[in-house]
C-alpha cells in the first residue's frame, strides 16, 4: 500500500515565493525514503504539507490512502509525524517524561497505556535513563533524541525528519541513522528524511528525491542518483566524500574503477581487487598496526 | 544570568527533595500568611533565618543564595531608606545634598527595618521551596490544587523557554560584544536595544512554531496534566506537623501564647 501519495501539488507563498511547482512524490509502506536538495530547495514546504500545517495552492497529497483534508486532526496525526530539525522548537514540557506524555495523553488514552508508550518510544531511541531528566539539562544530542520519542509515542505510520543529524557530532549522527534505520528495517515504519546531507544516505535510503528549486530533478535509488553528476551539481550538492575521491582517481589519474562506489565498504572492496596481493600485509589489523 | 534560574539543587537526593510538592507548596503558603500577617518582627526573622540556615545545610552555594536575594535586597535597602526620610517625627541625622536637606526619623527607619523584614523572611521561604522543588513539580501541584489550567500551562511554557531564550540572547550578546558592541555607552544602548528587539522577534518565532508542534501531537488548546495520586500516611504526616509547627510559632512569637 502507499503510505504518502503526492501528486501535482504546486504551493507559493504569501509573498510570492514559488516554493513547490507541480511534484509527484510517493512513498510505498516500510519505504525509507530521502529528500535530498540544498537550503530553499522546498524541502521543508513539502514535509510541511505532508503533516498539514501548509495548505496545498494546486494538487493532492494521500497518507495511507486518504486525501489529507479530509483527515481529522488527531487521525492525521496518528498516521504521520514530524520530528523538527531544532528540537527546542518540539520539546516545550519541562520534563522527558512529560513531553513524550504530551501526545498520549492528547489522545485520551488510559494513564496505564501513557506510561507504556512514554517506555516504549524512550527505550527505542535509548533514552530510557533520562525518562525523569529537565528538558535543559539535556545535550543537543539527547534533545534529539527525545524529540524523536515524543513523535513515537504518537505511533505514526509515517514519521517524516527534517535534517534529523544537523549539529550532531558525527558519533551522534550515527547513532541517530543508526536508530532510524532500525525503526524502519525492525518496526517496518516508513520513514521519509528531508537532508542536504548526503554521506550517509547510501546506507540507508532505499530512494531517494532530489529536489531543487521546487522540482523534482530526479527519483530513484543511490546508484542511480549519484550517477548524474551534472544534476548533484545543478542542485548544489555533491557526491558523498568516498565517491568524489573515487571519482577523481578514475577521472585524473587513469584507476581503472568500475561504476561509482558510494560507501567505504564498496570502495574498499573495489580497491582491493586493484591492489596487487602481494602489496597487501596479511594480518595487519590484527597486529594493530 | 543562568545560575539565577539553575535548578540543579532540585534534583538532587534530600529529605526535603523527596517530600511531595504539594506538602511543601502547602506549608510554604501558611508560612508566607504568618510572615506577612506578623505584627512583631521576630517571626518573619525567625522564618528568614531558619530557611536561610536550611538552604546552607543542602550545599548550596552562598554565591547563588547571595545572587538571588540581591533583587529582594536592594528592594529592602530601597524601601528602608524611603521609610527611614519620609515617616515619622523623631530626626535620627540630617544629610545635605545638592542644597536640599533630609532629615532621618527613627520612627521611619524601624518601620522600613520591619517591612523589610517581612520582605526578607516571604523570600527566603520561596527560595527555599525553589532550591527544595523542581518548578515542573510546583506547576503540577498547582494543577492539583485546581489552579486555572490556562495558568499553570503558560507558566509551564515560559519556565521552559526561558532557558533556550537565555541561549539564544547569550550568544546574541556575545557575538555584540565580539564586534565591539559594547564599547561605548551610546554603541552599548544601541547593541542593547538591538539585543531586546532580537529577543523579542525570536519568542515570537519560537511560540509559532512550538505552537506547530503541539498541534501535531494533538494539542487542542489544553495541555494534558498526568494524573495526581492521594498523599501517602507519611506525606499527610509532615504536612500536619509543618502546620502545626509555623502555628505553634505564631501563637507564641505573636499573640504570646507562651508567655
Amino acid at each position: 500500500m502507499r503510505a504518502v501519495d503526492v501528486r501535482e501539488v504546486s504551493f507559493t507563498y504569501d509573498d510570492g515565493t514559488e516554493a513547490l511547482a507541480g511534484i509527484h512524490f510517493r512513498v510505498e509502506e516500510g519505504e525509507f525514503v530521502a529528500v535530498l536538495g540544498s537550503n530553499g530547495s522546498g524541502k521543508t514546504t513539502l514535509i510541511q504539507l505532508l503533516v498539514g500545517l501548509l495548505k496545498t495552492n494546486a494538487g493532492r497529497i494521500e497518507i495511507g490512502g486518504r486525501e489529507i483534508g479530509s483527515l481529522e486532526a488527531e487521525e492525521l496525526y496518528q498516521r504521520v509525524g514530524l520530528v523538527f530539525q531544532n528540537p527546542n522548537d518540539q520539546l516545550f514540557a519541562a520534563t522527558v517524561e512529560e513531553d513524550c506524555a504530551f501526545g498520549p495523553r492528547n489522545l485520551n488514552l488510559p494513564e496505564a497505556e501513557v506510561q507504556k508508550r512514554v517506555t516504549e518510544s524512550l527505550a527505542a531511541v535509548a533514552a530510557l535513563p533520562l525518562r525523569g531528566r529537565a528538558i535543559h539539562h539535556l545535550s543537543f544530542g539527547e534533545q534529539k533524541r527525545v524529540s524523536l520519542a515524543g513523535v513515537l509515542a504518537m505511533r505514526p505510520a509515517v514519521l517524516i525528519l527534517d535534517e534529523p543529524t544537523a549539529g550532531l557530532d558525527p558519533a551522534g549522527e550515527a547513532q541517530m541513522m543508526q536508530l532510524l534505520k532500525k525503526l524502519n528495517r525492525e518496526e517496518k515504519m516508513t520513514v521519509i528524511l528531508a537532508t542536504h546531507s548526503v554521506d550517509m544516505l547510501p546506507l540507508f535510503a532505499n530512494r531517494i528525491y532530489v529536489l531543487d528549486r521546487g522540482r523534482v530533478l530526479q527519483e530513484g535509488p543511490s546508484e542511480e542518483i549519484f550517477r548524474h553528476q551534472e544534476m548533484i551539481v545543478r542542485a548544489k550538492l555533491r557526491l558523498p566524500y568516498v565517491s568524489r575521491l573515487m571519482y577523481e582517481m578514475k577521472r585524473h589519474d587513469g584507476v581503472p574503477i568500475d561504476g561509482l562506489p558510494l560507501t567505504i565498504g564498496e570502495a574498499r572492496a573495489q580497491l582491493l581487487e586493484l591492489i596487487p596481493k602481494e602489496m597487501i600485509l596479511p594480518g595487519i589489523e590484527e597486529s594493530g598496526s | 544570568m543562568f545560575d539565577l534560574f539553575s535548578d540543579i539543587f532540585t534534583y538532587r537526593d534530600n529529605a526535603l527533595t523527596r517530600i511531595d510538592p504539594r506538602v511543601k507548596l502547602l506549608i510554604a503558603l501558611a508560612a508566607l500568611v504568618a510572615v506577612v500577617s506578623a505584627e512583631r518582627p521576630i517571626l518573619p526573622f525567625g522564618f528568614f533565618v531558619l530557611c536561610l540556615g536550611t538552604v546552607a545545610a543542602l550545599g548550596v552555594p552562598a554565591k547563588l543564595v547571595a545572587l538571588r536575594l540581591a533583587a529582594p535586597f536592594s528592594t529592602v535597602a530601597v524601601l528602608v531608606v524611603i521609610h527611614t526620610f519620609v515617616t515619622g517625627t523623631t530626626p535620627l541625622f540630617t544629610l545635605t545634598l545638592g542644597g536640599w536637606t533630609l532629615t532621618a526619623k527613627a520612627e521611619g527607619f524601624r518601620q522600613g527595618l520591619f517591612l523589610g523584614n517581612r520582605v526578607l523572611g516571604a523570600l527566603s521561604i520561596v527560595l527555599l521551596l525553589g532550591i527544595a522543588t523542581p518548578a515542573h513539580r510546583i506547576f503540577q501541584a498547582l494543577r492539583g490544587f485546581r489552579i486555572s489550567k490556562e495558568w499553570v500551562e503558560v507558566a509551564i511554557l515560559m519556565y521552559r523557554y526561558i532557558f533556550v531564550l537565555l541561549d539564544r540572547v547569550g550568544d546574541l550578546a556575545a557575538a555584540q560584544r565580539l564586534r565591539l558592541g559594547y564599547r561605548a555607552p551610546r554603541r552599548g544602548l544601541a547593541s542593547f536595544s538591538a539585543l531586546a528587539g532580537a529577543t523579542i522577534v525570536h519568542s515570537f518565532e519560537q511560540a509559532r512554531r512550538t505552537h506547530d508542534a503541539m498541534r501535531l501531537r494533538g494539542y487542542r488548546g489544553t495541555m494534558p496534566f498526568g494524573p495526581f495520586p492521594a498523599l501517602k500516611r507519611r506525606e499527610r504526616g509532615i504536612l500536619l506537623l509543618g502546620l502545626a509547627g509555623i502555628l505553634a510559632a505564631y501563637a507564641i512569637l505573636e499573640w504570646g501564647v507562651a508567655g
